[in-house]
């Protein structure tokens, strides 16, 4: 068999198996929305475990952690260093949401904050940002599939095709099984996913250096400094290693998937008993770098284009069965976070946007038709986005980190400070949002001050938590109302 | 005792973060890793060892 039929046929029957999978749930049972979007709160340990490492293992795990090793060196390890702490961090947020959230029955990251100040429109619009901060995510999962599933079929399929197909796939089990058929699929991705990001991560540098130290000895000796900060870069250095960290730890919990992993959990013992166990996880972010550094010694000339070093150097070492390996595998780590991705979207448009705006988020039956009809909707415009305009992987996600991470003073300081007041979360979400757009717009990420090179988001948030004390103190009226507590 | 759960939160936030001005740099390797890579991994160690210990307390409350 040719390296062509071989590859494509695995790439194809990975993700046809994940598809059926995922649709399994929908066809067995009749969903009402609780159950579609939240999984009827009903996630224990495993299926928690998996809903969240799923959406660690993305497109840009994939190809950017191995882009960034190949491109930049040194700062690349802030990705091994951030999942632990945003662990530690869940283990205080997640559980104190999780009984809320039950005994109010709020479903998104919207509501909470809807809840917690009692301000409708404030809901209404932390949703608008959420939207807006997901769709280039979600366009980013596709342009990433589109690449791995391109290259890996030797140019057989074309990116456009195959975004096309993998995203209707994604649609069907998302209209059919929301988050059920997002956790049941993440299972299938995840196993894939590490087998093969640690076999290359492992075997490509013992096959060409014969180890993973003598591979640094050489990189270290080739190009003396890329392996520590500021690496391959001029700015990546120190403070910014430690102020992107901090952003991205607090931050991780903040986008909207990631939080409303609060609602479909058990109970709140299950996310804590995972947040422990959930760093090591981080350890398999390990490998694509590893892969990255291989592809940096051996692939003569260098690439013009760093996030297709994991899948060049597969091809050049490998036959059709490795690429096709990779290309499976890719393609799962785009399409599994992406069907959050939409489920969140179609929740946070269907239910906080319209149906908040017109009280008609009651009536759960129209609420429910609406969402799925904007699971539509939503993956036709990323498609639309992906083909007319597409662009560089890690940018998009670097400032949707930093405009979701905004959100972090009025939900944590608005969990354990009873003196946080909506006037402050409405101001500091302004100011927060504001400096994100004026520094990363305005190509002042990272942003030079006295002598350090911050992180944009990192900057903001700083700025956002002090205003949202200061305007909290100032305008809090000494009764405290605990009505929003379970 | 809510200082010792403080404490442990902020041990892996000063091993990841506060430390890096000094173990920025590629050697030793060690393990097979550059020096920063390494504490960064070690780090992942000492968040699951103190994500484990505040698991552990809370679980002695609840028994109570």
């Amino acid at each position: 068999m040719s390296n062509e039929v071989m590859s494509l046929g695995i790439i194809f029957s990975f993700v046809l198996f994940a598809t059926v999978i995922g649709m399994l749930p929908g066809l067995k049972e009749k969903m009402s929305l609780e159950g579609w979007a939240i999984g009827g709160r009903g996630f224990g340990r495993w299926l928690s475990w998996f809903i969240l490492a799923g959406e660690i293992y993305t497109a840009f795990a994939f190809l950017g952690a191995s882009g960034w090793a190949y491109a930049r060196g040194g700062p690349t390890f802030y990705i091994l260093g951030y999942g632990g702490l945003a662990y530690m961090a869940s283990y205080w947020i997640l559980p104190a949401v999780s009984p809320i959230g039950k005994k109010f029955h709020l479903m998104t990251q919207p509501d909470f904050i809807q809840h917690r100040y009692s301000d409708k429109w404030l809901g209404v619009v932390v949703a608008c940002i959420g939207v807006a901060f997901l769709v280039p995510y979600l366009q980013l999962q596709l342009t990433g599939l589109g690449l791995i599933v391109e290259t890996c079929s030797y140019g057989l399929i074309g990116r456009n095709a195959a975004m096309m197909m993998a995203f209707v796939m994604v649609a069907a089990f998302v209209y059919l099984s929301g988050l059920k058929g997002v956790a049941t699929t993440a299972v299938i991705k995840d196993v894939i996913m590490i087998v093969a990001v640690a076999f290359f991560g492992l075997y490509l540098p013992f096959h060409y250096f014969g180890g993973l130290g003598p591979m640094f000895e050489a990189i270290d000796a080739a190009k003396p400094g890329f392996l520590a900060l500021p690496g391959g870069t001029k700015n990546l250095d120190v403070s910014w290693f430690m102020s992107t960290l901090m952003l991205t730890s607090l931050g991780f919990y903040m986008w909207p998937h990631i939080f409303a992993n609060s609602f479909s959990a058990k109970d709140p013992d299950v996310l804590r008993h995972n947040a422990v166990f959930l760093p090591l996880y981080q350890i398999c972010m390990l490998f694509p770098m590893l892969i990255g550094f291989t592809a940096l010694m051996i692939l003569v000339p260098a690439l013009k284009t760093p996030d297709m070093a994991f899948m060049t150097i597969v091809q050049q070492t490998l036959p059709g069965w490795a690429l096709g390996l990779v290309g499976g595998a890719g393609a799962l780590a785009c399409m599994i976070p992406a069907a959050d991705l939409l489920l969140t979207m179609s929740m946070l448009f269907s239910r906080n946007v319209v149906g908040k705006s017109m009280n008609i988020h009651d009536d759960h039956t129209l609420m429910a038709k609406m969402a799925k009809l904007v699971v539509l909707g939503a993956t036709g415009v990323a498609l639309a986005l992906a083909i007319f305009a597409p662009s560089m992987l890690v940018e998009l996600l670097l400032t949707g980190y930093s405009g979701v991470t905004q959100f972090f003073p009025m939900i944590v300081l608005g969990l354990f400070w009873g003196k946080s007041t909506r006037t402050a979360a409405w101001v500091s979400l302004v100011v927060g949002e504001a400096i994100v757009f004026t520094l990363i717009l305005g190509k002042m990420d990272p942003f030079a001050i006295a002598g350090m090179n911050l992180n944009a988001g990192f900057v903001a948030l700083v700025v956002n938590l002090i205003v949202f004390v200061l305007v909290s103190l100032a305008t809090f009226k000494g009764t405290d109302s605990q009505a929003w507590k379970a | 005792m809510k200082l010792n759960r403080v404490i442990i939160t902020l041990i892996p936030f000063i091993w990841s973060v506060g430390m890096v001005p000094f173990v920025n740099k590629s050697k030793p390797i060690i393990m097979g890793l550059p020096f920063l890579a390494f504490w960064e991994v070690a780090g992942i160690f000492v968040a699951f060892a103190c994500i484990g210990a505040l698991y552990h307390l809370d679980q002695q409350d609840k028994k109570k």
